[in-house]
């Protein structure tokens, strides 16, 4: 028993996590309709520009965030402005083609750079540290990356509801062409919003990278589990992303019990299952 | 003044407009008339940079402005009120206006202007657009483009598919935004409505212009003839 | 479009007839299968071995063209059938002893089959929905195949029955079931498209509520489209994997297979039947040339893959193709030109 109840709690407290890296996927499909194959593999830059940080100005993972989510920013504002602004918009091949590009591009610039060894950021202390509840054993830093994931999606939720910002982004992703008739600039509205999911993904990377060693190639597996995320609750839904990588962690570390090395697989099971009673995502809103 | 000169507008390979020559001044109400496919939406798209033109087709006060984006006309005043109300379904009505107020242009168009003008909608401000009537939605959608205080509305067949009675609200509107100094061209299917709501008028057929003329004083045989090309 | 002048939508247009290859073709074409089918005497092992790869990517690029832009079904977990149809082959021949090239056609079954399968949950699916789900679907049986003991796990399984061939048969036999892959594939595609499955699924691809309303099977058509491409592509990967000897989980169901298709099939030109023989030609003459550069060559392609899509968004044949009157293989409908004196092509019309 004590046993379930850990790994629901370690699988609710690693979903989050993947809701997180699927957060800044879901935005981008969203608003932009666009499938960024290079996703996950700039999560992997983020890791790395935080590992880069650490080392030459000497802080920690989480303070060397300052650092690392401007800076991701600007590399999500100008890759939209100076390239994925040509291909937004028209079929849906273009984009694929040039993402996955650059994907082939980053995976292989990193290992050039960097070496194809795995590495991790030295997080301390806190990746140590863990505490009782009853009879169960919850580590610090899977809760503080939880707490930072479900924060975040509060944030983007206010966001989208509240501001002049979310209310342009839900009309641009609602209907792009009526948008532009009332003044939405294109150009720069999507320069801003990939400079937003770049900061949300540089936060994710941070917090990946944290409890878990990462290589050059380690881009494509993040982005599948983004997909699996934000596919499985149902796309255009903020929090349906959240639901998804919920329910992806803890299938994976259920599967991880009953098979070691079979995590992954129970995950991919349960959500071609699920997907199957839903063909269109728990959330989405073509789901009604 | 608004006007175009020598306007001609593709699609891919495949011509819609040639060389259509229109002008509206300052506060007129000005109606397109014509079939389906004659160029009228295209006409109104060119304008307000949906569809690329050549800078020196479209005037705007002696300043070419063809081809720029349709963010630029909205901050001259050149605005569309697009066929079918487009409202943003994931907004409610009191967010679609807010969109487009903070937008465009300052002015007398405000949102509470316009509530004040149309106080049936002010209770339904929180309500999600397309839940509205097809009325209420026209009325939202030719709202939504007022508040960002245009010189010159462009309204795309916006009585299509309404009762009468929503139809007599939505051109009530249209004189309110008239009177207040808003030169409005329509796009009208009902050549009756068309020449009575307007100052002058314009025939299409074809991507061209056929016929123009002072809307009293039209001769309906003529008009006839230009729309149906018979 | 006010004048509803009497329609006839003809294979070619009315106008100008476009540039075709005419008698010249059929001749052309056998004079360079009789080449390619002597290779074997005249070429080396090395060159057999390339050519066993261009025509089995091709073959596998082909039919993810044939279900992406035809069938308009985007699969980025295709390559599940590289594997499935490699596996089969091997077991098949490892446990009772065959021939390969005898079982070869039962693992094309094998994969139709499981095409035939996986259509169940997969056309439930639509859009990103079925892409990511192909792709899930790929994961796990590579997983799968990694995790189980009598396919090998991680090692992966040896093609035992190849050894009773001397090496110049068994490098002739393999060249030449890729070339009739790689022909075949093509030829299949060509009669695929020019039939009224091609007609149905092209319809399907420009409106499905219009097609169905006009009483074609959509789905029927879809299901089709992907058993061909499946069997096609499990064929390739069978046959690409004899050549290598040996076959494992992470080569046969890696995403690069599909990763390569794309690439080949988008550069070239997505949804034609010349894009994917473009895209893997230009593939193989950037690898040939700059693959030792080892990283550097990856990210040399991937920039062209950028650069060719800012420039080019339809691919290399939509720049030789777009207003040129070029249709070699007769795939093109126009309308004809006497319609309002213009040229008008369903592709520009506004949305």
């Amino acid at each position: 028993m004590t046993i379930a109840c850990e790994t629901l709690i370690d699988g609710l407290l690693l979903g989050a996590l993947y809701a997180l890296f699927g957060l800044g996927l879901s935005i981008s499909l969203g608003v932009m309709r666009m499938i960024n194959i290079a996703h996950g593999d700039f999560i992997v830059v983020g890791a790395y520009l935080t590992s880069l940080t650490m080392q030459l100005a000497g802080m920690q993972p989480l303070t060397s965030l300052i650092v690392v989510v401007p800076a991701m920013f600007m590399l999500g504002w100008l890759l939209q402005r100076l390239l994925l602004n040509y291909v937004v918009g028209g079929s849906m091949f273009a984009p694929l083609l040039v993402t996955f590009g650059l994907s082939v591009i980053i995976q292989n610039l990193l290992q050039e750079t960097f070496t194809a060894d795995t590495r991790s950021l030295q997080a301390g202390d806190i990746a140590r540290r863990g505490f009782e509840l009853g009879s169960v054993s919850i580590g610090v830093l899977p809760l503080l990356s939880a707490s930072v994931a479900v924060l975040l999606f509060a944030l983007t939720h206010l966001l989208m509801a509240r501001t002049h910002f979310g209310r342009q982004s839900r009309a641009v992703a609602d209907d792009p062409a009526t948008a532009r008739l009332i003044g939405v600039d294109d150009r720069n509205f999507f320069a801003i919003v990939t400079g937003f999911v770049f900061a949300v993904i540089a936060i994710a990377s941070v917090l990946y990278a944290m409890r878990t060693p990462f290589s050059p190639s380690a881009g494509p597996e993040r982005l599948l589990y983004s997909f699996e995320a934000v596919v499985l609750g149902g796309l255009g839904s903020l929090w349906g992303t959240l639901a998804g990588g919920l329910v992806i962690g803890v299938a994976q570390l259920f599967g991880a019990r009953i098979s070691s090395g079979l995590g992954p697989f129970f995950g991919h099971l349960i959500f071609l299952l699920l997907l199957l009673a839903r063909p269109n995502g728990f959330f989405s809103r073509q789901a009604r | 003044m608004l006007r175009t000169e020598g306007l001609r507008a593709c699609y891919g390979l495949f011509q819609a407009l040639f060389d259509v020559n229109i002008r509206v001044g300052p506060s007129e109400v000005v109606a397109l008339i014509g079939s389906n496919g004659a160029g009228k939406s295209t006409l109104f798209r060119s304008i307000v940079g949906s569809v690329r033109v050549s800078p020196g087709s479209v005037w705007l006060d002696d300043v070419a402005v063809g081809g720029e984006s349709e963010r630029r006309q909205l901050n001259r005043g050149v605005v569309l009120v697009p066929e079918g109300r487009q409202l943003f379904p994931s907004l409610s009505v009191l967010e679609n206006l807010q969109l487009a107020a903070r937008n465009g242009r300052r002015g007398q168009w405000t949102i509470e202007r316009l509530f004040d003008e149309l106080s049936a909608l002010r209770p339904l401000g929180k309500r999600p657009a397309t839940s509205l009537s097809g009325g209420q939605q026209q009325l939202v959608a030719i709202g939504r483009a007022l508040v960002t205080n245009p010189s010159y509305l462009l309204c795309d067949e916006v009585s299509l598919g309404l009762s009468p009675l929503a139809v007599t609200d939505v051109y009530a509107l249209l004189r309110k935004a008239s009177a207040g100094g808003t030169a409005v061209v329509l796009v009208e299917q009902n050549v009756n409505r068309a020449l009575s709501e307007s100052d002058r008028f314009y025939c299409l057929q074809k991507g061209r212009v056929m016929l123009e003329g002072e809307s009293a004083v039209a001769d309906r045989a003529k008009v006839a003839q230009a729309y149906f090309g018979v | 479009m006010s004048e509803p002048a009497a329609l006839s939508v003809q294979r070619n247009g009315g106008g100008a007839k476009p540039w075709r290859f005419a008698g010249g073709l059929p001749i052309a074409l056998v004079a360079v299968v009789v080449l390619l089918a002597f290779l074997p005497w005249y070429a080396d092992f090395a060159t057999q071995r390339l050519l066993v790869e261009v025509f089995t990517l091709f073959a596998i690029a082909f039919a993810w063209n044939l279900v992406a832009g035809y069938g308009g079904m985007v699969a980025i977990g295709q390559h599940v059938f590289v594997g499935i149809g490699s596996y089969s082959l091997f077991a098949i021949s490892d446990t009772f002893h065959l021939n390969p090239w005898l079982v070869l056609p039962i693992a094309t079954l094998c994969t139709a089959t499981a095409a035939l399968i996986f259509a169940g949950p997969m056309f439930r699916l639509n859009g990103a929905y079925f892409a990511v789900g192909t792709w899930v679907l790929a994961e796990m049986a590579r997983i799968g195949a990694l995790n189980t003991g009598w396919l090998g796990a991680g090692a992966g399984m040896p093609l035992e029955m190849i050894g009773e061939f001397d090496r110049w048969s068994r490098n002739a036999y393999v060249y030449w079931a890729a070339l009739i892959v790689g022909i075949g594939s093509f030829a299949i595609g060509a009669v695929v498209l020019r039939s009224r499955l091609g007609l149905a699924l092209m319809s399907v691809r420009d409106s499905e509520a219009a097609a169905l309303a006009c009483g074609v099977p959509a789905t029927l058509a879809r299901l089709s489209l992907w058993v061909i491409a499946a069997a096609i592509t499990g064929t390739a990967g069978a046959v690409s994997y004899m050549s290598t000897l040996q076959v494992t989980p992470d080569a046969s169901f890696s995403l690069n297979w599909t990763a390569s298709a794309i690439f080949i099939v988008v550069l070239g030109g997505i949804g034609t039947i010349e894009g994917p023989v473009i895209g893997t030609a230009v593939y193989f003459a950037l690898r040939e040339t700059f693959a030792d550069f080892g990283a550097w060559y990856f990210i040399g392609l991937g920039s062209l893959a950028v650069a060719a899509m800012i420039v080019a968004p339809g691919g290399a044949w939509s720049l030789l193709a777009r207003d040129t009157n070029i249709d070699p293989f007769g795939i093109r409908r126009r309308m004809p030109d006497n319609l309002s004196g213009n040229h008008a092509r369903s592709d520009d019309w506004p949305a």
